[in-house]
């Protein structure tokens, strides 16, 4: 179907857009493959996903699946096209964008990627996909101009049960001019909704006096001085002991744990490199001296005085890491039970990029072919969606432990991350209710790299009591 | 307390303003030019006779540039003050140190700053982290954390001070109210005839928890100055004189510029205990003496602080003191009756300055009734400095 002639119309948009709705879910298109497991194991390799219920029969057999499983999120990758195999006709996506093509809104940019996961599949099982427009709105003033996001929901059956859905949805907005075209701003600016986050980061001046507590945070590790002479440790370091007047000074390594002295919710104005609001606190370590540093991974209604946190680390890139509070007890607060999950660092190579792009079978060029990812604007090849949401599950699962099952995700995406860059993912409990067997548990997890929030998303998980 | 007092040596003999807006549509060289010039007619001086010149270290004015304007020949005596608002009280604690030894005989002390329609101070300022200086070191402790706005760097000791003492953000807003309702009579402030409510001020949104706008200063574009002389000389001048009781500067222990984190306690301001010290002990006075003060309210949880430091009421206790009425006009110590910086403008403290020699004239919009002397305070957080003016 073309634009018709009210198409550059916003109510000729929505009459469209009302037509396609109706028809409801596309006719369903198979999986090339069976579920099998030397996918499986193309998928776990590229995504360094180890948990045994993919590929360890005999512990399979003894979990919660009772034998071999694939990966929840490995949904789509089934049901991908093949390379150089172009879109069905009446495919409602391809009938969207072709619409909102013709009224203007030539530019486009994927913003959300929710799934629930109704049961993991099993070897042996032939998967097919449906496809409906689900929603539409617009035209909304946005970052990057005048657009429409529309929504479409993907369906994954079994035979006639649905074992998964996924609700996509794309911004399609008309460029401005002045805004960039090149895609990482573009992303950033998509994601950017809530507040700043973009890439910018503010960096400490180093001086020979502070040069070993910033090599500690490099290295992962909170160095705080020392007076060589009588011993007195100081925070923030300087050249000269305060106590004893000594010049030689050396450092010891600290526990890394401490209480919140007082904190502070940044709400304005923007802060270059954060995303607001901005919990920032001060706190007493356990060694007696104070350090301030981002609260990242905590709500606000969590943060309390004289809660007990411990040190983590954000990594900015080679120069510089930068000191981070965690959480070390479920704090107090409208939450029930939360809880900080490990720190899960990704080294983005070129090798990386590409080799998630294929093992979800995702054949888009800017994925593999750096000539004409820069040609559309970008600085080189960025990891896809589809390796983003499996970072996810294996980050989440790697916490949760090999029997959880996933049941839900909700992915917002931000600024893209590069081939060369580092991914360092920090999640947080947000919810615990108690299920039959077990506990559900809601996750909100962040992905980061050097541009800024390159994913936020939150996850459900249901942990069995045996795990 | 008067072991130490001294014999007064200086007076402020002129004031000058421009007016107070959000966009002069001026340099702020002619703002600074405009208010010298206007003190100086003020005290019935020429620029001929002015031989110092003090300012603030963030002042983009030089003293020459200044003096170039208005014809002010040679100077014997200029500086800077530093610490941004904590150099406010300083640069007429310079100037009457100058007088006093004879460095000079006239010192303008001036500020002038387009800071609303300028630079605005409340936005994070990229520079101050990479200035390779101590200073910029210093904020490498805080600004990449992000950490890095006036208003912030409060509300870490804001919050400390409400855990230890019980205070409400409800107890800030008490100041901001009663700054507002003083300028809202007052046709030389910016809120001139906009009260607020308390509950105003409660329904303002957050800035940096547990700060609301409403506890934060307004941004301004004006300018401020005053003419210091020696007492002498300003007794045969054509404004009566506002006799330099005391002046003083202080910092603290640890000292920090508004991130004096590392001390014992957040819920005082040392430096300016150190400030009050030498107020009282020069002017042989006690609170009790004080008929009006004027302290610097950039944000209002550092006005209860200093109730306290400044000793007006014990430790934890502003709270009472303000819902008391106390600062209100009539009260036991009016407050800013210029509406102060939440209400009148921002001239980083010069305007308060005014305002206290206008109160020691008898010529202020809100006249507080008595001969008492009256305090000034400078920027809080930062290294300051406070003066007691007196009727000669």
């Amino acid at each position: 179907m073309a634009a018709d002639v009210n198409g550059d119309t916003a109510a000729g948009i929505r009459a469209s857009a009302e037509r396609i709705m109706a028809l409801g879910e596309s006719s369903p298109r198979f999986a090339r493959d069976q579920v099998n497991l030397p996918i499986v194991l193309n998928w776990l390799e590229a995504i360094g996903d180890t948990n045994p219920v993919y590929t360890d029969a005999e512990f399979a057999v003894a979990s919660v699946h009772g034998g071999l499983v694939a990966p929840p999120m490995m949904a789509q990758v089934w049901t991908m096209a093949a390379q150089g195999q172009a879109r069905e006709a009446g495919d409602p996506t391809g009938e969207m964008v072709k619409l909102l093509d013709a009224a203007g809104y030539t530019g486009v940019v994927a913003t959300n990627s929710d799934h629930v996961f109704h049961r993991y599949l099993r070897h042996g099982e032939h998967v097919a996909v449906t496809v409906s427009l689900v929603g539409l709105t617009g035209p909304k003033r946005t970052a990057l101009g005048e657009g429409w996001f529309f929504t479409t929901r993907q369906s994954w059956y079994s035979g006639e049960e649905i074992v998964a859905t996924m609700d996509f949805r794309i911004l399609k907005f008309r460029p401005e001019q002045g805004v960039s075209t090149r895609s990482s701003e573009r992303q950033a600016a998509a994601g950017q909704s809530g507040g700043p986050g973009g890439g910018f980061v503010m960096r400490p001046v180093v001086s020979p006096d502070t040069a070993f507590f910033w090599e500690g945070t490099r290295q992962g590790e909170l160095r705080i001085q020392q007076c060589d002479d009588c011993g007195a440790l100081r925070h923030p370091p300087g050249p000269m002991c305060v106590r004893c007047g000594s010049p030689s000074q050396k450092y010891i390594v600290a526990s890394g744990a401490g209480e919140v002295f007082s904190y502070v919710v940044h709400h304005h104005p923007p802060v270059p490199g954060k995303t607001l609001p901005l919990v920032i606190a001060l706190v007493q370590l356990e060694e007696g001296v104070r350090l301030l540093a981002e609260m990242p991974d905590i709500s606000p209604d969590c943060v309390s005085i004289g809660m007990p946190v411990r040190i983590g680390f954000m990594r900015i890139d080679d120069e510089l890491s930068l000191p981070v509070w965690r959480a070390t007890e479920p704090p107090a607060g409208p939450r029930e039970l939360p809880a900080v999950l490990p720190d899960m660092t990704v080294d983005v190579t070129a090798t990386f990029v590409v080799a998630g792009a294929l093992a979800t079978r995702d054949f888009t060029p800017v994925h593999h072919d750096r000539d004409l990812a820069v040609a559309n604007g970008s600085k080189d090849i960025f990891v896809n969606l589809l390796t983003d949401k499996g970072l996810v599950q294996r980050f989440v699962s790697q916490w949760a432990g090999p029997q959880a099952l996933l049941r839900q995700t909700s992915v917002r995406l931000g600024v893209p991350c590069y081939a060369g860059d580092t991914l360092t993912f920090t999640g947080r409990v947000t919810d615990r209710t108690a299920i039959p067997d077990g506990d559900r548990y809601e996750v909100q997890v962040t992905g980061r790299c050097s541009l800024g929030d390159h994913i936020i998303a939150t996850a459900v998980i249901d942990v069995p009591e045996r795990t | 307390m008067t072991g130490s007092m001294r014999a007064p040596a200086a007076a402020i003999a002129g004031i000058g303003a421009t007016e107070f807006s959000k966009k002069s549509g001026r340099s702020e060289l002619r703002l600074a030019a405009e208010a010298v010039r206007s003190a100086l007619e003020d005290a019935g001086l020429r620029p001929a006779d002015v031989d110092g010149m003090v300012t603030f270290t963030m002042d983009s004015n030089a003293e020459v540039a200044v003096a170039r304007e208005l014809g002010i020949t040679e100077l014997t005596f200029f500086g800077q003050v530093g610490y941004g608002g904590g150099a406010a009280c300083g640069t007429v604690h310079h100037a009457a140190m100058a007088v006093a030894t004879g460095a000079a005989k006239v010192v303008v002390c001036y500020r002038a700053l387009n800071e609303r329609s300028g630079r605005r101070f409340g936005q994070v300022a990229i520079g101050a982290v990479q200035a390779t200086t101590s200073s910029g070191i210093d904020n490498g402790w805080h600004y990449p954390m992000g950490l890095s706005t006036p208003a912030a760097t409060v509300a870490m000791a804001a919050r400390r001070y409400m855990h230890v003492y019980g205070a409400t953000s409800a107890d800030f807003g008490g100041v901001a109210v009663a700054d507002r309702r003083h300028a809202a009579a007052n046709p030389s402030a910016w809120f001139y005839g906009k009260p607020i409510t308390l509950a105003d001020h409660q329904a303002s949104r957050w800035i940096a928890e547990p700060l609301r706008l409403l506890d934060c200063c307004q941004e301004s574009d004006g300018a401020v100055a005053v003419v210091v002389t020696s007492l002498e000389r300003a007794r045969d001048l054509q404004s009566p004189p506002a006799v330099i009781l005391a002046a003083a500067q202080g910092a603290g222990p640890d000292q920090f510029t508004m991130t004096s984190y590392y001390r014992d306690e957040l819920t005082g301001l040392p430096e300016m205990g150190v400030v009050a010290r030498q107020l009282w002990r020069q002017a042989g006075l006690n609170p009790a003496d004080i008929r009006t003060a004027i302290l610097y309210d950039h944000f209002t949880p550092y006005v209860l602080m200093q109730l306290e430091e400044l000793g007006f009421c014990p430790r934890g206790e502003a709270r009472h003191f303000i819902a008391g009425g106390a600062i209100e006009l009539g009260g036991r110590l009016p407050l800013n009756p210029h509406g102060g910086q939440l209400g009148e403008a921002y001239i980083h403290g010069m305007n308060g300055i005014a305002e206290a020699v206008r109160q020691i004239r008898g010529t202020a919009v809100n006249q507080v009734p008595g001969d008492g002397a009256v305090l000034v305070t400078a920027g809080t957080g930062v290294p300051t400095s406070g003066l007691i003016l007196a009727a000669a």
